[in-house]
């Protein structure tokens, strides 16, 4: 917010003023100095002629004070004093100007006929303030005014205009600034190495750049498995930074991209931009590393397999709360006693057998078979593997050369038994 | 007795003027019965296929009982059903007025057993080639038994084995028609009627029957 106190309604005189008191204390003091060397004739001439030149300026400043002063005394209305919400506007935003107004007579109340804004670059929104009513001696009055940066970056000077009953008019410019620079959010640290089911710590740092503080400020991660979800920092002021982290697991190998969207306010107007950071995330070299042996299937049914073996962590650290299940497939079906088997914690270099029952059914070759585990952190973990269950026990299908072989033998039955029953009738 | 198969109305003719005599029906029968089964024996040898290990202990004794009743069973139930057939045709040609006695009935209705022996025979060869073939899947509980069972008789071979047996029963019911005729004094017309009721009966069951496999595989 922007503040400027004892401000004249007509500017112009009051710059008049401060010069006029400035050149006469100097030549007060010129002259002192001119009495002081009076000896020297010539001396005397120069200075007379001197002192003619600035009698001549006195008298010309003082005929143009007097008319100034004719004007202040009319100037009964001043701006004193005006704010402009937020600082500095971005493009498209939307802010307020306010200004007091106060009537300066002691003894007089003015009438306040129209309060308006006016420009040609920043848009007003609000509509003129009409016949405001009697502004009593000495007191003051705030009028505020919406408006919109729809103008380029630059400094604008839109015009309040105060007119009264007596048709004296004030205009005042108020300087409004717009500027568009964000808010930055960048990477401030990165671990070289990320590796899947590792937790990584990745630290942004979001500065303000602006002439004013951003309100509001706050970062949203939208990528999945990373905590928290958001930050918030708050009110960042001008020229100043702030840094936070978020803990990424990364559940894939290859590239992912991490949006991190920040969002802040100026003003009452919300921003937000996103940061895209690309991470390579290779195969932990330590983690859990779980592998299937020993698979035995065996058909327990028609359509009813029993799959055993045993599951092996191979990595260097431990697997906890193991549990195994058959995925979710089309024709695939997890049925009791094994839907599920619990394996438990699974130590590095540490193997334990299982058991699943699973029912299959249609053209079903391979099942599915989920392993879920959880890291020392409580992250959950899951990976598939697939396992044949071979050729189905029962043929529902026979090759093709065996389907050919069975038409003609039905067709060679068929004409036998026909040829027969029709020749039994011929002979009747 | 070759002509049963080519000219059945001449040889019901010419047997109606001899003596009653039910050995060489009976000896039909009995061929049929067998080839029932050995059917039955290689049903009986996949159910225990499918069971596998899990019979306990002292049930595995009672295997090779269990196969030879099987096919014991089907050999009686054999005669049986040639006793239920007749009767249920001289009962239906007895409201076509049909005359002549039961035992004339039960001896044409055995010769009319002949076209089911043949095709006994190549059902039980096609039998003995699934099974011989197939993997047979091991079920540890009675519910799965039964599904494995009816998955395995969805089987194509297994459907046309039943095929060709309706194939077989329309020829021995072709024969039949001509044993009433004579047997039971019969016009032509009405000893169809008679075989065909229960004949229709029995091929739409198995039809049915057909449709209702294939469609839970």
């Amino acid at each position: 917010m922007l503040a400027a106190g004892g401000v004249l309604g007509n500017s112009g005189s009051c710059n008049s003023n401060g010069l006029g008191k400035s050149f006469g204390c100097s030549v007060f003091n010129n002259s002192c100095s001119v009495f002081n060397n009076s000896s020297n004739i010539s001396t005397w001439r120069r200075t007379f002629a001197m002192l003619s030149f600035l009698l001549l300026v006195v008298v010309a400043w003082g005929m143009t004070g007097c008319a100034h002063a004719e004007d202040a005394q009319k100037s009964a209305i001043m701006v004193t004093d005006y704010w402009v919400s937020p600082e500095v506007l971005m493009q498209g935003d939307i802010g307020t100007v306010t200004v007091t107004v106060k009537n300066m007579e002691m003894a007089r109340s003015v009438y306040l006929k129209e309060v308006c804004m006016l420009s040609r670059e920043i848009e007003v929104l609000s509509k003129p303030f009409l016949n405001v009513g009697r502004l009593g001696p000495g007191e003051s009055i705030t009028f505020t005014f919406t408006v919109r940066a729809t103008c380029p970056d630059g400094i604008y000077y839109p015009k309040i205009l105060v007119e009264t009953e007596e048709a004296e008019t004030v205009r005042y410019s108020i300087p409004v600034q717009v500027d568009s620079t964000p808010l930055t959010i960048s990477v401030e640290n990165v671990p070289e190495d990320i590796f899947v089911g590792e937790r990584t710590e990745i630290k942004l740092a979001v500065g303000n750049p602006r002439l004013n503080a951003a309100t509001g400020v706050r970062v949203v991660a939208e990528s999945e498995n990373i905590v928290p979800s958001e930050v918030f920092i708050g009110e960042l002021p001008p020229d100043e930074a702030g840094v936070i982290s978020f803990n990424f697991t990364p559940q894939m190998m290859g590239v992912c991209v991490l949006n991190f969207r920040l969002e802040f306010r100026n003003g009452d107007n919300s921003h937000s931009m996103v940061l895209n950071v690309p991470l390579n995330v290779a195969e932990s070299k330590k983690g859990v590393e779980l592998v299937l042996t020993g698979i035995e299937v065996e058909a327990t049914g028609a359509n009813s397999f029993k799959i055993t073996g045993d599951i092996n962590n191979a990595g260097l650290e431990a697997a906890r709360s193991v549990v195994m299940r058959v995925g979710t497939a089309e024709g695939v079906e997890g049925v009791h006693p094994y839907k599920a088997y619990f394996v438990g914690l699974l130590n590095p270099d540490d193997f334990s057998s299982f058991e699943l029952h699973v029912k299959a059914t249609g053209s079903v070759s391979e099942v599915p078979l989920v392993i879920e585990y959880k890291d020392e952190d409580g992250n959950l973990f899951s990976k598939i593997e697939y396992v044949s269950i071979g050729q189905r026990a029962v043929p529902t299908a026979s090759s093709e050369g065996t389907h050919a072989l069975m038409v003609v033998v039905l067709v060679a039955v068929a004409s036998v038994v026909a040829g027969a029953i029709a020749y039994s009738w011929k002979r009747k | 007795m070759i002509e049963v198969l080519t000219n059945p109305d001449k040889f019901f003719e010419e047997r109606l003027k001899r003596e009653e005599n039910l050995k060489t029906p009976a000896f039909i029968v009995l061929l049929s019965g067998m080839t029932s089964g050995a059917i039955a024996f290689l049903s009986s040898l996949m159910t225990v296929g499918i069971l596998g290990g899990t019979l306990p202990p002292e049930a595995q004794g009672f295997i090779s009982v269990m196969l030879v009743g099987s096919a014991v069973g089907a050999l009686v139930f054999a005669f049986i059903i040639w006793l239920v057939v007749a009767a249920i045709l001289f009962g239906i040609s007895a409201l076509f007025n049909g005359e002549g006695s039961f035992k004339r009935t039960l001896e044409f209705v055995g010769y009319g057993y002949i076209p089911l022996v043949i095709g006994g025979i190549i059902s039980a060869a096609l039998t003995y080639h699934f099974f011989s073939t197939v993997e047979l899947p091991t079920v540890t509980s009675p519910e799965e038994v039964a599904d494995a069972i009816a998955a395995l008789m969805a089987s194509p071979m297994m459907q046309l084995s039943s095929v060709i047996g309706m194939l077989f029963l329309l020829w021995a019911a072709n024969l039949w028609v001509f044993g009433l005729k004579h047997a039971r004094k019969l016009s032509i017309r009405d000893a169809l009627i008679t075989v065909a009721i229960p004949v229709a009966v029995y091929v739409l069951y198995s039809v049915w029957k057909l449709a209702t496999l294939s469609s839970t595989l």
